[in-house]
């Protein structure tokens, strides 16, 4: 059944191809590299589909190491629609050369890894497969700000790897199996066994960017361009959480005592703390940097709940966050320029240079805050709903108040770009790309219509997190 | 089929709004307001059939709106506040302007028809961003500090309602019911006493903030100061009811053994803020803060009416709640045009008005004396009501009611002692056109028509409040 791996194999081709394509043409013809990756990214999501409405059973792969099944395909179409978006955005920026294809798909193979992995090998295999092209992308850009985020991203990175190493080799000694499925916390040594799986969820959470392992998210996002920033708040999370609930669900299932309240707690940290950071922000990529901890954190609830709800919300969510993260960087590429940062104030007065980008902003940071009518509201809704069923109202309230202060963050660009120009600002209208502009009507249309009528996406999740051993 | 023409009509003209030139946008609002009165006609007299079409059947939710004799009333609130307050709107306020209040008419016909909670939280919920927004660019120099109190005040409440819908729905379903958000099928649960009290707190808060009843009345000031004159009325006219209304709707059939055990203590802070509302109104020498308090002690009545928990309470209540809407939001509206005229708001700086401007005094004394209760206008009935509910369960309280509706008369009366009589001033003021008469005279004769039949409205809110409080009685019982 190899023909489970084709949405992998077909980004691999892309790989190599987009390599050859840039050995063999002109430097000067980056464009063709773009289009390239592009070709493979369509065709890895249309095999993805189809794969996804052919497959009844599970499948293992390679010794256990890999699981394909319904949850995992559906994470490599949030990867994927991560990868385009981040593509067009960054499309008509010529800065990154034609490095940015390339590494952008060895990182996505990373997450599709990610989605699917079964065995601690495996695992580590898709975090590096990931990270390593992001450190690169992060510094890509110039050797001022960008350098300084490459830098720390590699440094911390590197750091949180040797942690989660640490914690995989020692619940190997523990356990005496690599493979998720395999694990039996009855007979593993207990000690060594709580060490190993502490310091690989620590690793993992950090990957997520949650609190108090959040430091190096802000500083990496603002230094970053702005299409590795948006590959990084959407891929990088998927991934990270894909990663994160096959470990926990898979692995220990049955000792959900040992890490069910951690996460829970993590989970409540993290949604107030990173919406009350996102309130005090002035530049909006360390806003939405803010942002994107917060909704990890929302994740986590999810996670937190240990229960098939949980598993679907926090597939749904990571869908209309992604929505919605991706509109707002594609307007803020738009406002940007040719600059790489975005002030509160460079918003002040939108609503008169560009009302329709006004409009889509408002509808992209009310679905980040949760408001009805917008695919945000159905996420939270579904992450509550997976927190009462669990039987743990805490989440629940934690969870509420994170987005009563994250509505309270989120309203304050909407106030700058209704407020009237004070006349120092740019007045010029703002000129919308064409590729940037797809994604952004794409993506704005997406959040609308998961927030009118959801049911045919709950349908699809409902159907793809089913897994057996859950409540 | 006429309830969804309601809904739709504010949402299609908002969105024209949009697109359309500023100029043309107040235009555009009229008639949609006016498509909206005529819709309304026929879901009164020609077909009152809601729909129930299946929304996400993976939770059970349906897109459920009815026009019952708890609803109809006050959509028809809605649909003349709104056709009131665009005509009364700045030509010049431009599109943004008309589009927000379209949508926020949207919102609050959604609100006012919805017997699903997901689609009731959906609606309550989108409520706040026009009203946000309609602060934020069109108010005076603290709206943007008011935009930010009403929104963080009433996501508070609102969130926790949003836990405890979802408690509702995942407890039904837990005790062996369907996954569903129907307010009908949920009432017919057993709640655990801690479980219970918990969850009607969560929903008693969101309702009172919205309200807003005392003490979580913080934003009320500021959001009734700052704002301009039709956003006022709407507000206090339509979006308070709400809060009401959703204790009627949702509250009452479902917590009605916790509206028993806490109705002691429910009344003695309704009461306070009687008091409170009026005693503030007394002291305040700004005319749209008298109003403004004055109202919050109207809320309260509505709330003793509710918390009385006798069938003739929650009908006054029912019905003070159309007629308080229909004469607070025109009182506003005139305030807005003294406003206008005079440039102040401060009963200091005013007097003698009356002899320039008669016709306007004459409509500004009809609404003064409607809102403090005259007889045989609607807000006499309603007290009346509400008075005898309170006679039959605790009687203490229909004596503090009825001391506080004497204040009421002073305090509305003050206002109008100070602004329109006295010596004439030196400069007068222009009177009505003859284009704000044309939307004055509906609504005045549309409050006499309520006043001297309140039946035509009792008469359709008695058997939906009945059935409202069957579902009640199964669980405990009103009397």
């Amino acid at each position: 059944m190899a023909f489970a791996l084709w949405p992998e194999y077909t980004i691999v081709l892309g790989i190599f191809a987009t390599m050859l394509a840039i050995m063999i043409g002109s430097r000067e013809r980056t464009i063709v590299g773009y289009w390239l990756a592009l070709a493979a990214l369509v065709a890895s999501a249309i095999v993805t589909t189809v794969d996804w409405s052919s497959r009844v059973l599970p499948v293992s792969l390679f010794h256990q190491g890999v699981t394909v099944d319904a949850f995992s395909l559906v994470v490599d179409g949030l990867v994927l629609l991560a990868a385009v978006g981040a593509l067009l955005i960054g499309w008509n920026d010529r800065r990154y050369g034609t490095d940015f294809p390339i590494l952008l798909l060895v990182a996505l193979l990373g997450m599709m890894v990610l989605g699917m992995a079964n065995n601690f090998i495996v695992l580590f295999l898709g975090i590096e497969l990931l990270s390593l092209p992001l450190y690169i992308l992060a510094a890509s850009h110039s050797p001022g700000v960008s350098g300084e985020a490459g830098l720390k991203y590699l440094l911390l990175g590197a750091f949180s790897s040797g942690i989660l190493l640490f914690g995989l080799a020692l619940l190997y000694g523990s356990s005496g199996t690599m493979v998720f499925t395999q694990l039996d916390p009855a007979t593993m040594i207990l000690p060594l066994a709580g060490a190993g799986l502490a310091l690989t969820v620590v690793g993992l959470v950090f990957k997520l960017g949650i609190v108090p392992f959040h430091m190096w998210v802000p500083d990496v996002y603002e230094g970053s361009p702005m299409p590795v920033t948006t590959y990084m708040a959407f891929g990088t999370k998927v991934g990270a959480a894909a990663i994160l609930l096959r470990f926990l669900f898979f692995g220990f299932s049955l000792s959900v005592d040992w890490w069910g309240p951690a996460i829970g707690y993590l989970a409540v940290l993290t949604m107030i703390v990173g919406n009350l950071l996102a309130l005090a922000q002035k530049d909006l990529k360390r806003l939405l940097a803010y942002s994107g901890i917060a909704n990890a954190g929302y994740v986590l609830v999810g996670i937190a709940s240990h229960n098939m709800s949980g598993a679907r919300a926090l597939l749904f969510y990571l869908l209309v966050y992604g929505l919605a993260i991706l509109a707002a960087f594609a307007i803020l590429t738009f406002v940007a320029g040719e600059r790489d940062s975005v002030s509160l104030n460079d918003l002040t007065g939108l609503v008169y240079r560009s009302p329709w980008l006004a409009a889509f902003l408002t509808i992209a940071m009310l679905s980040l805050a949760g408001i009805p009518l917008t695919g945000g509201f159905v996420g939270k809704f579904y992450l509550l709903q997976a927190a009462i069923y669990a039987g743990q109202p805490g989440l629940a309230i934690g969870l509420v108040v994170g987005a009563m202060v994250g509505l309270a963050a989120y309203v304050r660009p909407l106030q700058r770009a209704f407020a009237k120009p004070s006349g120092s600002e740019s007045i010029e209208p703002i000129r919308w790309p064409i590729a940037g502009a797809i994604v952004l009507i794409v993506c704005v249309a997406g959040t609308i219509g998961l927030g009118v009528y959801p049911g045919p996406v709950v349908h699809i999740v409902n159907h793809s997190a089913a897994f057996y051993w859950l409540k | 089929m006429f309830l969804v023409w309601l809904l739709a009509v504010p949402l299609a003209g908002a969105i024209v709004t949009l697109i359309a030139p500023n100029a043309a946008a107040k235009g555009i609002a009229a008639i949609t307001s006016i498509l909206g009165l005529i819709g309304y006609a026929g879901l009164l007299f020609i077909d009152r059939a809601g729909v129930n079409w299946s929304w996400i059947p993976a939770w059970g939710v349906r897109f459920h709106l009815v026009g019952d004799g708890l609803s109809l009333f006050l959509l028809g609130l809605a649909a003349v506040m709104f056709a009131a307050a665009i005509f009364a709107s700045d030509q010049g306020a431009g599109r943004s302007y008309y589009f927000w209040m379209l949508l926020l008419e949207f919102s609050v016909v959604g609100l006012f028809s919805a017997v699903d909670l997901f689609v009731f939280y959906v609606f309550w919920e989108v409520l706040l961003i026009p009203v946000f927004f309609l602060l934020t660019g069109w108010s005076g120099e603290k709206g943007k500090k008011a935009a930010m109190k009403w929104l963080v005040m009433n996501l508070v409440g609102s969130f926790f309602m949003l836990v405890g819908i979802v408690a509702l729905a995942v407890i039904h379903h837990q005790d062996g019911g369907a996954f569903t958000f129907e307010i009908n099928k949920l009432s017919g649960m057993v709640l655990g006493p801690a479980v219970g009290s918990w969850l009607f707190f969560a929903f008693l808060v969101a309702f009172a903030i919205k309200a807003p009843l005392w003490p979580l009345h913080g934003w009320m000031p500021d959001a009734y100061g700052e704002s301009p004159a039709p956003v006022t009325a709407v507000i206090s006219g339509v979006l308070s009811k709400a809060g009401i209304y959703g204790m009627l709707r949702v509250m009452i059939p479902i917590f009605m053994p916790q509206f028993r055990e806490y109705q002691m203590p429910l009344l003695i802070v309704a009461a306070i803020g009687l008091i409170y509302g009026a005693a503030s109104a007394l002291r305040q020498r700004d005319m749209k803060m008298v109003t403004a308090y004055g109202s919050l002690s109207h809320m309260s009545m509505m709330a003793l009416g509710v918390f009385s928990l006798t069938a003739v309470g929650l009908l006054g209540t029912t019905f003070y709640m159309v007629a308080h809407g229909l004469m607070i939001g025109a009182l506003f509206l005139v305030l807005g045009m003294l406003e206008n005229r005079t440039g102040r708001r401060s009963l200091d700086d005013m007097a003698g008005l009356n002899h320039s401007a008669p016709r306007l005094a004459a409509y500004f004394l009809f609404f003064v004396l409607g809102a403090l209760g005259l007889p045989g206008l609607p807000g006499f009935a309603g007290e009346y009501m509400i008075i005898q509910g309170l006679v039959t369960s605790h009687v203490v309280f229909a004596v503090i009611a009825g001391f506080v509706l004497v204040v009421a008369a002073w305090y509305m009366l003050r206002v109008f002692q100070a602004v329109m009589q006295g010596p004439a001033p030196t400069t007068g003021i222009k009177d009505l056109v003859a284009g704000q008469v044309a939307w004055l005279v509906p609504l005045a004769g549309l409050v006499i028509l309520i006043g001297v039949w309140p039946a035509g409205i009792t008469s359709h809110a008695v058997p939906s409040l009945y059935q409202a409080m069957h579902f009640a009685a199964a669980k405990g019982g009103v009397r």
